[in-house]
C-alpha cells in the first residue's frame, strides 16, 4: 500500500509542485535601466540580477539578488544604490526571506519579510528614516493569502512559467507583498516577437503586465511590458514600463551562467 | 530685432554650453540648434544694416564648442557605474546576516508549492478595462 502511495505521489508530483526548470545557480544577467526625459531615453542605471547559493544548518536555498546602482555620471545629482534579495526553494522557488534595502538621494528605507507558509503570515521588519534622520524599526505580522510571494521570486516565477504550453490571451495571477500591501499581478502572454538584442536577435514571448486596483503601473496593456526569451532559458532581454513619475526601459546588456 | 536674435542666441549657447558639460549634454543639441537659429538671423540682420558681427561670432564660438563637446561625449563616453563598494560590503553583511534568520525558520517543507506554472485562460477584467482604453 505504501509502495502505491509512493508510485503516485511519484507521477503526480509535477502537477502538484511547480519545478524550477528555468533558474540556475550563478547565473547573471545584466541591464541598463533608462529613464524617459524629456522625451529623450536616457541611460541611468545597471541593474543586475544574480543568483546564488545559500546553505543553512537545514537546508540549501537559492539566494536571488537584484542590485540597481546609478552610472557615476548620475551619482552626483541622484544616486541610486538599491538591493533586492530574496531565499527561495531552489526547486518550487517558493520564498522565505526577502529584503529590500534601498537608498536612493537621500532616501533610505529596508524591508524584511520572512515567509511562514504554514501559517499563511509573514513577519515584517520595515526600517527608515524620521525627519531627524534617525532610523527606526517598525515590525509587524501580516496575514498573507497562500502562495503570496515577494517581488524578486515572482519576476522569477514569471520566468518559470510554462509559457510554450500557453495560448495567446492566457493570463497567470500572482499574489504579491510590497509594502506591506498584498497586490495581484497579471501576466498576460501577448504575442511572439522577435527582438533584437545585446546578446542577439531573440525569438521572445511578449507579456504585458497589469495590477490590480493599484496605480502604481500607469498605461494600456501596451505600456508595461516584458520580453522573454523563447527558449528554456526565457531571459528577460527588454522591459518597457510605465509609472506615476514618467516611463522607462530595461535592456539586457550581458547573460551569463544560464541553466540551459 | 536684431538685439533682440542677439539675446536670445547667447542665452541659447551659454545654455547648450553648460548643457554639454553636464550629464545632460545629450540634451545640449536643443538650446544649440535654436542658438544657431537666432545667431543665423541676428547675423543677416547685421549684415543687411551693416552692423557689428562680433556679438554673433561669439554666439557661433559657444556653440560650435557645445556642439564639439557633446558629440564626442555621446561618441566616446562609455556609462559606467560608480563606486560600489558600499553596496557590496552590504550585500555580504546581509548574507551572513540572513543566514541567521534562516536558521531559526522552520524550512523542511522547503519545496512544496502551491503554484502552477501553466497560465489560464481567463478573462480579467482589468486587463480587458486597460485594452478599452
Amino acid at each position: 500500500m505504501k509502495q502505491l502511495l509512493f508510485i503516485i505521489v511519484l507521477n503526480f508530483s509535477p502537477v502538484l509542485f511547480a519545478q524550477n526548470n528555468t533558474i540556475a545557480v550563478g547565473e547573471k544577467l545584466s541591464f541598463t535601466a533608462s529613464y524617459n526625459m524629456s522625451g529623450l531615453m536616457t541611460e541611468i542605471a545597471q541593474v543586475n540580477m544574480e543568483t546564488g547559493q545559500v546553505k543553512t544548518s537545514n537546508a540549501t536555498l537559492l539566494h536571488l539578488k537584484c542590485t540597481a546602482a546609478t552610472y557615476s555620471k548620475w551619482d552626483g545629482f541622484f544616486k541610486i544604490r538599491d538591493l533586492y534579495e530574496s531565499y527561495v526553494s531552489p526547486t518550487s522557488l517558493t520564498p522565505y526571506l526577502y529584503k529590500r534595502d534601498i537608498n536612493e538621494g537621500s532616501y533610505y528605507k529596508f524591508m524584511q519579510y520572512t515567509f511562514s507558509h504554514k501559517t499563511n503570515s509573514v513577519k515584517s521588519l520595515m526600517r527608515k528614516k524620521n525627519g531627524k534622520g534617525e532610523i527606526f524599526d517598525k515590525t509587524a505580522t501580516l496575514k498573507i493569502n497562500s502562495g503570496t510571494k515577494d517581488i524578486v521570486s515572482t519576476i522569477y516565477h514569471i520566468r518559470n512559467l510554462d509559457i510554450h504550453k500557453a495560448k495567446i490571451g492566457d493570463v497567470k495571477s500572482f499574489k504579491v507583498i510590497f509594502d506591506n500591501e498584498e497586490m495581484v499581478i497579471n501576466v498576460k502572454y501577448i504575442s511572439k516577437e522577435t527582438i533584437a538584442t545585446a546578446i542577439g536577435k531573440k525569438e521572445c514571448y511578449k507579456l504585458a503586465l497589469s495590477l490590480n486596483n493599484k496605480d502604481i503601473l500607469k498605461g494600456g496593456s501596451n505600456d508595461n511590458l516584458l520580453y522573454l526569451t523563447a527558449d528554456a532559458n526565457k531571459v528577460p532581454v527588454y522591459a518597457k514600463f510605465k509609472i506615476p513619475v514618467g516611463n522607462g526601459e530595461l535592456k539586457i546588456k550581458s547573460a551569463t551562467g544560464l541553466k540551459n | 530685432m536684431r538685439q533682440l536674435f542677439i539675446v536670445l542666441g547667447l542665452i541659447a549657447s551659454i545654455l547648450a554650453l553648460v548643457m554639454a558639460v553636464t550629464p545632460l549634454s545629450q540634451f545640449a543639441y536643443l538650446p544649440a540648434l535654436s542658438a544657431l537659429i537666432f545667431g543665423f538671423a541676428a547675423f543677416y540682420i547685421s549684415k543687411r544694416k551693416q552692423m557689428p558681427k562680433k556679438t554673433v561670432q561669439l554666439i557661433f564660438l559657444l556653440t560650435i564648442i557645445s556642439l564639439v563637446l557633446t558629440t564626442y561625449k555621446s561618441i566616446f563616453n562609455t556609462a559606467e557605474v560608480g563606486n560600489l563598494e558600499e553596496l557590496e560590503l552590504k550585500e555580504e553583511a546581509s548574507i551572513e546576516d540572513s543566514k541567521e534568520i534562516l536558521e531559526q525558520l522552520d524550512i523542511d517543507n522547503v519545496d512544496i508549492d502551491n503554484g502552477t506554472t501553466e497560465l489560464e485562460t481567463e478573462d480579467f477584467q482589468d486587463i480587458q478595462d486597460l485594452e478599452d482604453q
